[in-house]
């Protein structure tokens, strides 16, 4: 008991710096993203623990403080209380909107971790499975909401800037910084991952422009609602399908690409929580997430109306780097190190998996709860979206990087924040006339 | 006179032929060393025989800035096109002689630029290139904004870029490749690379702008164009990343950007010693400006009475005509480096070229136009911009691995003569009252 309580209380082992190489000893499923975000954890302190004197309750507070306090994030924590309270005695919406926010951050680096500790006992197939479809766990719960709430808008939006944060944000901070620290140095990754994830977001580009062009294609005065929505839900099994090869490839048959090159000193591969409490934080930190996800869908036209920025820029932009933080730190870490590899698994992993998975998701649930939902996302996001990828793809592919591509990823990211801060969309609230201040071809006006 | 003999001779000789060692970094970017292909050594018969010294070094002085290179043929249109504005000749007249006055011009300030840039010491010298090395243009734009013809500075530096990409780098392959048939040619691919990543974000700063308004977002009369504001932030942007590609071409990453100067036979233009003094070259450099900038007034105002009576439009005249021009000198250098098979300083002066005023000029021009309160902004229409995105992608795949073939540049080439056919069937009438043309999108979304 005494050994176990031991391994429990020193938390991790790790104390952020370097992990071992993993995938020959027992291959735990660890991802770059989970790889990522373990650097935000940070030791637990085992005095205050071992003061408490019965086994049960002692082995039941590590696990408390394992799991609430093991992160760096740990301080924005009070707001999800904060954020109940401010929904049951009615403050301000805006505030409501906000405190949800901040504590959906420590709660999705949480969730990551917990995926990282089960798939430990579950083996490394279905714990890179687990991590394939958890691993964006707070977008994809805040994009059901919105489907749910008939907020299509807010959806599509929130999807798409997820996308662009990952590719341009993430990316482009990740080897700006990793540049200026290592500037004598030649920076190297592996291009091939890069190539992968590329190919598979031009698939998703193609679906996307699809609906669109079809729409604008049509002889003025067809309908073509019907055929865009069947055309959007058959290129969204196309999608899926991609998406279930990719992981096929990544897992089975092609996994050393994907390896991430650890071959240092520490190793990970004890769990420090059980199967069962690990399991049971998860169900538990899943069900916060919804509750304060629903908050923020519902809150959100209030909020912008109050802060007077539209909501376009909080979908695209705030929600997104709400959601990413932690990863987003820990692609940042990882780039300092010159281990490019993993920085580029964060972001373009994410990012391939909300396009590929997330979004075709959220359409055939859609399709099964009658929602109009369809993968035209309007011509000024598409557009965004087109040149992004173009871009990302264009700067990945020779397998070297230095800072000036960071920069330019980054003022990228810049340009794509003003148009939509400027891009005041009335936002319709019943599904029919969802555009997103798509006029109809013949209004055009400059 | 003896003590006066050997810096004499130095001046008379103009630039020291011979074999070149290497090149220290006196700020001699790609772009200036192909310029230098177009000067000729100075005869120095006709000026040895003046007697007074002070006299010799004056016209030594003149003949080296005037006669110096092979373009002086065109010098006298300038005095010319002076002439026809002042007795009002036909002002298509002015308009062809300022054009043609205009193309030593360049190539002069582009000399004198390099020649300062010796005394100045490298970093200085690369941030005087990086802003002086298209000055015809930005001389030519600034007028147009003057006197608000919005659409003139849009296409004429759309013109510039294009130009730059498709027509000098195509030639530049096409001649380098029919030249070095049996060689392989080869370039470093890393500063394409850095080049078509910024002509990129330019794309992405001129699509937004574009998207924003076919999505409908029409100005309200209270607010300011949304559009105007996001081009203005977008311009900032812009000059952020021009910034930093300076930073990373002169002080961090200089060693992707040397020119590959080993060993040079016969074009041995070493030019570690300037051959006019400091001041003498500013002074020339000062004037040479203003004499372009009368050139380029006079080009701005004739601009439209060209278009009527020869028949051309005057999308046409800015896009195509306006900047072959411009870029004449660099054009002629380009090719002469890719005959060598030295394709590094080509790319440098192409790409180099269209970098700088896609990512300096362009968004130059919209701030200049905010501070004097002229709504120029970053949309240039759907056929333009359409027209920039497919050559800059293009350009991108084509250099993107790092060789060359004849064939690289025949396809480049045949794009410029495919978007020179479309603007010059391009009737759309000059509106110079607002913000641009305006191409009706039903005719273009039409089945």
């Amino acid at each position: 008991m005494a050994e176990l309580s031991y391994h429990v209380e020193n938390g991790e082992s790790n104390k952020g710096s370097m992990s071992k190489e993993l995938w020959n000893n027992n291959g735990s499923g660890r991802t770059a993203q989970n790889l990522s975000t373990s650097l935000m954890r940070k030791k637990s302190d085992p005095m205050l623990v071992s003061n408490v004197r019965y086994e049960m309750l002692r082995n039941f507070l590590s696990n408390l403080q394992q799991v609430i306090l093991g992160t760096k994030l740990a301080v924005l924590f009070p707001a999800i209380p904060l954020a109940i309270a401010a929904d049951f005695y009615n403050f301000g919406r805006p505030w409501i909107f906000a405190l949800s926010l901040l504590g959906l951050t420590p709660l999705a680096e949480r969730v990551s971790f917990l995926t990282e500790q089960i798939a430990y006992y579950t083996g490394p197939t279905v714990g890179g499975l687990l991590n394939a479809t958890c691993g964006n766990a707070t977008e994809l719960i805040i994009a059901l909401f919105a489907l749910y709430r008939n907020k299509i808008h807010v959806l599509k939006y929130s999807l798409l800037g997820s996308i662009l944060s990952n590719l341009l944000l993430v990316l482009g901070t990740s080897l700006l910084c990793g540049g200026l620290a290592n500037i004598k140095k030649e920076q190297r990754y592996d291009r091939k991952q890069a190539d992968v994830n590329s190919l598979l977001l031009l698939l998703g580009l193609l679906c996307h422009m699809l609906p669109l062009m079809f729409r604008y294609a049509a002889a003025p005065g067809v309908l073509v609602a019907d055929s865009t929505l069947q055309l959007s839900r058959a290129s969204s099994i196309v999608m899926l399908v991609a998406y279930i090869g990719y992981i096929f490839f990544q897992l089975k048959t092609h996994r050393q690409i994907f390896e991430s090159q650890e071959e240092d000193d520490e190793d990970e591969e004890k769990a420090v929580i059980g199967f069962w409490s690990g399991f049971s934080w998860l169900v538990g930190m899943t069900l916060i997430i919804a509750l304060l996800s629903e908050y923020v869908v519902g809150t959100i036209e209030a909020a912008s109306e109050t802060w007077g920025i539209s909501i376009s820029f909080i979908s695209i932009i705030l929600i997104p780097i709400v959601g990413n933080a932690a990863e987003h730190a820990g692609a940042i870490i990882f780039a300092f190190k010159n281990k490019l590899d993993i920085s580029l698994g964060v972001a373009l992993g994410s990012a391939t998996q909300i396009s590929m998975f997330a979004v075709p998701l959220c359409v055939v649930v859609g399709w099964m709860m009658r929602v109009q939902m369809d993968l035209d996302f309007s011509l000024l996001e598409t557009g965004c979206l087109a040149l992004t990828i173009v871009v990302v793809a264009f700067t990945l592919q020779d397998g070297t990087s230095h800072y000036l591509k960071g920069v330019i990823l980054c003022l990228c990211y810049t340009a794509i924040a003003a148009c939509f801060f400027v891009h005041n969309v009335p936002a319709p609230l019943d599904q029919t006339s969802v555009k997103m201040g798509l006029k109809p071809p013949s209004a055009f006006s400059a | 006179m003896a003590s006066l003999q050997e810096p004499l001779w130095l001046l008379e000789n103009g630039n020291l032929k011979g074999p070149n060692k290497e090149i220290r970094h006196h700020g001699r970017t790609a772009h200036n060393k192909s310029s230098s292909s177009l000067r000729k050594k100075s005869d120095l018969t006709l000026v040895s025989k003046v007697r007074c010294g002070l006299l010799r070094q004056f016209l030594t002085n003149l003949q080296e800035v005037f006669l110096g290179t092979k373009l002086s043929v065109l010098f006298p249109a300038i005095p010319l096109a002076v002439l026809a504005q002042s007795y009002g000749f036909a002002r298509e007249w002015v308009f062809a002689l300022s054009l043609l006055g205009l193309t030593p011009l360049a190539e002069r300030v582009s000399f004198l630029t390099e020649q300062l840039a010796c005394y100045t010491g490298p970093t200085v010298g690369g941030l005087l290139n990086a802003t002086c090395g298209n000055a015809t243009e930005l001389i030519i734009a600034i007028f147009a904004l003057s006197q608000h013809k919005i659409d003139v500075v849009k296409y004429s530096l759309l013109g510039s870029v294009l130009s730059n990409l498709l027509l000098v780098l195509g030639t530049s392959l096409f001649c380098g490749g029919i030249a070095n048939l049996r060689k392989e040619q080869k370039y470093d691919r890393r500063q394409a690379d850095v080049n078509s990543l910024l002509l990129l974000l330019g794309l992405l700063c001129h699509s937004l702008p574009l998207l924003f308004r076919l999505a409908g977002a029409a100005p309200t009369a209270e607010t300011t164009d949304p559009t105007l504001q996001l081009s203005r932030a977008s311009s900032i942007v812009m000059l952020i990343a021009y910034l930093s590609y300076l930073v990373f071409q002169l002080f961090t990453h200089r060693q992707l950007f040397e020119a590959q100067e080993e060993s040079e036979d016969e074009d041995g233009v070493s030019e570690e010693e300037p051959v006019i003094g400091f001041w003498s070259g500013l002074i020339w450099l000062i004037g040479m400006t203003a004499v372009i900038s009368l050139l380029s007034e006079y080009v701005v105002g004739t601009i439209e009475d060209a278009s009527s009576s020869w028949g051309i439009s005057v999308s046409f005249i800015s896009i195509i005509l306006l900047p072959i021009v411009g870029n004449a000198a660099e054009h002629a250098g380009a090719i002469i480096f890719a005959f060598k098979n030295k394709l590094d300083i080509s790319l440098g002066v192409a790409l180099g070229s269209a970098t700088q005023i896609s990512m300096f000029v362009v968004p130059l021009c919209v701030i200049v136009s905010w501070i004097m309160g002229i709504k120029m902004d970053l949309n240039f229409n759907l056929l333009e911009t359409g027209s920039l995105a497919l050559s800059i992608i293009a350009v991108a795949f084509t250099l993107q691995d790092g060789t060359s073939h004849y064939m690289k540049g025949l396809v480049l080439l045949l794009l410029y003569i495919v978007i020179g056919a479309c603007f010059f069937l391009s009737q759309t009438p000059l509106n110079q009252a607002n913000s641009g043309l305006k191409i009706p999108p039903e005719t273009i979304f039409r089945v």
